[in-house]
């Protein structure tokens, strides 16, 4: 059974001291190939979900399991292992200003120990998939916003992950190339990679018609495939 | 395939290939710290300079230590007891004397110098004094007798030696007994050798607290600049180590460079200030150079690893709160 689900979420609760409940009794499945959504308005714990996914969180309550691999109390020193498993995109795209787009994404391959050879094959190969592979010398300050969000997405993909999480992936970009990147997402989610895109862009989710996972305060308030944004 | 399975396969894979990896990673962390020390290249100095102030306090210290140490050793050596005899005392009289004064436990040495030897000392001592060495022209026999010089294990045991000597009555036999009597000096010579290592250990702890501080908060500077990408290193799987090593090696490159920069410069100043040292240190017989020939690996390995210690501590403490994402 756990074979048929990538991620789970069992009854997740996250809550930052005093007594703010960013997260309550959270639970909700994906499927491997997935492209699913998950909205809902600032503050209401989409963030908290992604940062328990890739551990920069603890739970508080509740289990989470990835790929069947059981994350809850992951020890620190695997906690690399998970990373490299799962990609992930950031609003504020997290390049570094003073490397290349290539040595950006040369970068996630070189901290895991990869080989140059290695690096040298997969960097263009992941450039290509996001078009950008004649922009490789370019540094980030070179580049439009779309253009580094697609070089964010390439370096979330070196490590070929399962799972591809985007949060608010086009919070900071106009309608074309907020276009672009759900492109680019759905191209990856057809070879294979569970998508979930955090955000809360009514036009993209209710254009894309996909699973919807909707939060209201911390609650799981909506689940629907083929869903839309109606909050 | 469900994700652990992977992970497990993965993590077989890194064990065969661990060594080619530790390789891979070991070049890209020296790559990553050579980055780090040309990038902040006035960071690197200024680290480097205090590195190089704080060896300079330590090693005056350990030199002006050994230097004094040799000054109360010589004067040490100096004292001690001088037994005159009469012109007329036959060596065969001494001689079982120099035997009885040598079986005293506290004596060292006793040495004998003859009459003739004696005589010669002192035309040697005062062969600048036309009178003296007229009025010895003058006399038929040596007027000088035998003297015995006895040396203690310890400039406490002379009075001992005294008390015993009387004794056994060897005053009476001879014309005079003569103690030159150092003890003050050697004392005072303690008591400024005690205050010159407290004061250096002072001045040294002062400066090691400066330096401690200086290299702390110029890693993290650094490190405050690389937080961004230590977050996002972490956040695409860099393991700690990984991201900790480069600083690390760091903090040895500056040890390095400070060490070797600050002994280039000890080592001319010394071989400029040696003559005034050496007229200075002439009496106690002290030779700055050689000592720290002799002494180099001893200061340069203790120094280097404290500097190291200094170094890695204080990354490790300024790198950690950054690595908790």
């Amino acid at each position: 059974m756990t074979k048929k689900i990538m991620i789970q979420f069992r009854n997740v609760s996250k809550t930052y001291p005093p007594n703010v409940h960013a997260l309550k009794n959270a639970t909700f499945h994906i499927k491997p190939g997935e492209f699913i959504f998950l909205v809902g308005q600032s503050g209401t714990g989409k963030t908290t979900a992604v940062r328990l996914l890739i551990a920069e969180e603890k739970v508080s309550a509740g289990r989470i399991i990835v790929g069947g691999w059981d994350i809850t109390h992951i020890p620190r020193r695997h906690v690399p292992l998970l990373r490299r498993q799962i990609g992930v995109v950031w609003q504020d795209f997290k390049l570094l200003p003073k490397k290349t787009a290539f040595e950006n994404i040369a970068f996630a391959l070189e901290v895991s120990g990869s080989e140059n050879s290695r690096i040298q094959k997969i960097v263009p190969q992941v450039l290509k998939i996001v078009g950008l592979e004649d922009k490789a010398i370019r540094y980030p300050a070179q580049l439009s916003g779309g253009e580094q969000q697609r070089i964010s997405i390439a370096r979330a993909l070196v490590h070929r992950p399962k799972i591809l999480i985007a949060d608010e992936p086009t919070g900071n970009l106009d309608a074309v190339n907020t276009r672009e990147i759900i492109d680019i997402l759905q191209k990856i989610n057809e070879f294979g990679t569970t998508v979930l895109l955090v955000t809360h862009n009514r036009d993209i989710v209710n254009s894309l018609k996909k699973r919807v996972i909707t939060l209201d305060h911390g609650i799981v308030i909506a689940d629907q495939e083929k869903g839309r944004y109606f909050l | 395939m469900a994700l652990s399975s992977l992970i497990r396969k993965k993590e077989d894979t890194f064990c065969k290939i661990k060594n080619i990896m530790f390789l891979i990673s070991l070049t890209r962390i020296i790559r990553f710290a050579l980055q780090n020390f040309y990038r902040n290249i006035w960071l690197s100095i200024i680290t480097i300079t205090i590195i190089i102030l704080t060896l300079f306090s330590l090693t005056s210290l350990i030199v002006i230590n050994a230097g004094v140490s040799q000054a109360i050793l010589t004067i040490k050596n100096k004292v001690d007891i001088s037994i005159y005899f009469k012109n007329s005392t036959n060596e065969s009289t001494v001689n079982p004397l120099k035997e009885k004064i040598s079986a005293y436990t506290n004596v060292k040495e006793v040495e004998l110098i003859t009459a003739s030897e004696a005589l010669e000392k002192f035309k040697n001592n005062h062969k600048n004094d036309p009178l003296i060495q007229k009025a010895l022209q003058e006399l038929d026999a040596n007027p000088l007798g035998p003297t015995l010089t006895v040396k203690a294990h310890d400039v406490n045991l002379y009075q001992q030696i005294l008390s015993q000597l009387k004794q056994d009555k060897i005053d009476q036999l001879a014309e005079e007994i003569d103690y030159d009597d150092n003890k003050l000096v050697i004392e005072r010579l303690e008591a400024i050798s005690q205050k010159v290592q407290r004061l250096g250990l002072i001045i040294s702890i002062i400066f090691a607290i400066i330096s401690l501080l200086v290299v702390f908060n110029t890693i993290r500077i650094g490190i405050y600049t690389h937080k961004e990408e230590i977050g996002i290193m972490k956040l695409v799987g860099a393991s700690n180590w990984f991201i900790r090593a480069p600083f690390l090696l760091e903090g040895i490159i500056y040890a390095l460079l400070g060490n070797i920069i600050f002994w280039l410069l000890f080592y001319l100043a010394a071989g400029f200030l040696q003559p005034f040292l050496f007229a200075f240190f002439i009496d106690i017989n002290f030779n700055l150079i050689n000592y720290l020939v002799s002494h180099f690996l001893y200061i340069f390995g203790f120094e280097l690893i404290i500097i190291i210690i200094l170094n890695t501590i204080s990354s490790f403490i300024a790198i950690g709160k950054y690595l908790k994402v």
